[in-house]
């Protein structure tokens, strides 16, 4: 099955284990820092991976990526992206700064977009894995700031999913004085989607 | 204020684009180009004699490393021979083709199955450049960044953009 067979009915589902997912995520990020991060509940898309670089303005476009493989009962990863400027603001939101302080991507920045992102990818896969009752867990997060289409494309190249869609959930973080939009995308591997909509009975 | 791109160097109208697992061949002045080579190799070919060249960009080393269907030409090993073959069909013998690739990065280094896709697409690439018969004059692989590359059909010089060191020319 490939993503774009899916069903209103079996996205509406994925939306609610997204939505659950984005809840916890907003709980534990607030956790985290000590100071209080809403998420907007995620609006689910469908493109076609060959058109989501466009998404950031086109494949030469400089993002900031943390990739979390699925491992268990359900293969390939979920893609974290931001455009350099809103991972940036990302980590002043998540420092509690004013938009601007943070200059430039070194180690500390890093780290911060890779934590922030593993959080909200294992906050995702744990609805999955709770809803769909499969055992799934996140391997080791990833971090590279590249090209928008080298970084969507090492992740989808070993999959094969050259010509398919991919599941887009916009995700936004803010708080009183700052919005940040950010972007997650779920890349199950085929046979693994399978699985995964079986049990949530609604294939 | 950091520019979040890379600027072409004017000449837009001239680019041949060749898009993510394609093969193209151009002549002069025609530009070939593909963008954003993650852990996927950039192949360009060039005959010095017709001012003429071709474009490949490849994503995996052979069709056994994916059970999907899709088009062939993403394949190392059916880029190459397909590329060839174009461009001898167009007037270029293979002896006088001479090819320079890019690429083959591993984007993500802590992730180990993901880490060893361009090595092994490099790999690969030489091997049937090798069987093809044509001569690998340069590379600027591996590493852990993006390139995107450009090769002109009058002097045969490939430029290799990146955030990592701006523009190079192999």
């Amino acid at each position: 099955m490939r993503l774009e067979d899916l069903t209103d009915m079996q996205i509406d589902a994925l939306r609610e284990v997204g939505s659950i997912g984005a809840g916890h995520a907003a709980t534990a990020l607030s956790q985290l820092v000590d100071h209080r991060i809403d998420l907007e509940v995620p609006q689910l898309e469908m493109l076609p991976i060959g058109s989501v670089p466009d998404v950031f303005g086109g494949p030469e476009t400089l993002v900031g990526a943390v990739y979390d493989r699925m491992l268990g009962d359900l293969g390939g990863g979920l893609l974290f992206v931001a455009p350099r400027d809103s991972s940036l603001a990302l980590v002043d939101l998540m420092r509690n700064r004013p938009v601007g302080t943070a200059k430039s991507f070194g180690a500390e920045e890093e780290a911060t977009i890779t934590h922030v992102a593993s959080i909200l990818a294992s906050s995702y896969i744990a609805s999955i894995a709770r809803l769909a009752d499969l055992n799934i867990l996140p391997a080791r997060p990833s971090f590279a700031l590249d090209m928008a289409g080298a970084i969507l494309q090492v992740v989808t190249a070993e999959i094969g999913m050259r010509a398919e869609n991919a599941l887009l959930l916009r995700t936004r973080f803010f708080n009183d004085e700052t919005t940040v939009d950010a972007y997650m995308f779920f890349l199950p591997d085929p046979d693994g989607l399978d699985v995964l909509l079986g049990r949530l009975g609604v294939v | 204020m950091v520019r979040n791109d890379i600027s072409y160097l004017g000449n837009a109208d001239r680019h041949v684009t060749v898009g993510v697992g394609d093969v193209a061949t151009a002549t002069y002045p025609g530009i070939l180009t593909t963008q954003a080579l993650g852990s996927c190799v950039g192949i360009a070919l060039w005959d010095p004699s017709r001012q003429a060249g071709g474009m490949a960009h490849v994503m995996l080393p052979s069709s056994e490393d994916t059970r999907m269907g899709g088009k062939l030409q993403r394949f190392a090993t059916h880029a190459v021979p397909e590329l060839v073959a174009m461009l001898e069909a167009e007037g270029s013998s293979h002896r006088r083709l001479v090819a320079k690739i890019a690429g083959g990065a591993a984007m993500f280094k802590g992730d180990s199955m993901l880490a060893g896709i361009g090595s092994r697409n490099i790999e690969e690439v030489r091997r049937q450049l090798h069987l093809a018969g044509v001569r690998l004059r340069a590379e600027d692989t591996g590493g852990d960044f993006a390139r995107t590359i450009e090769l002109h059909l009058d002097t045969g010089i490939l430029l290799v953009r990146s955030y990592q060191y701006g523009i190079r020319e192999i």
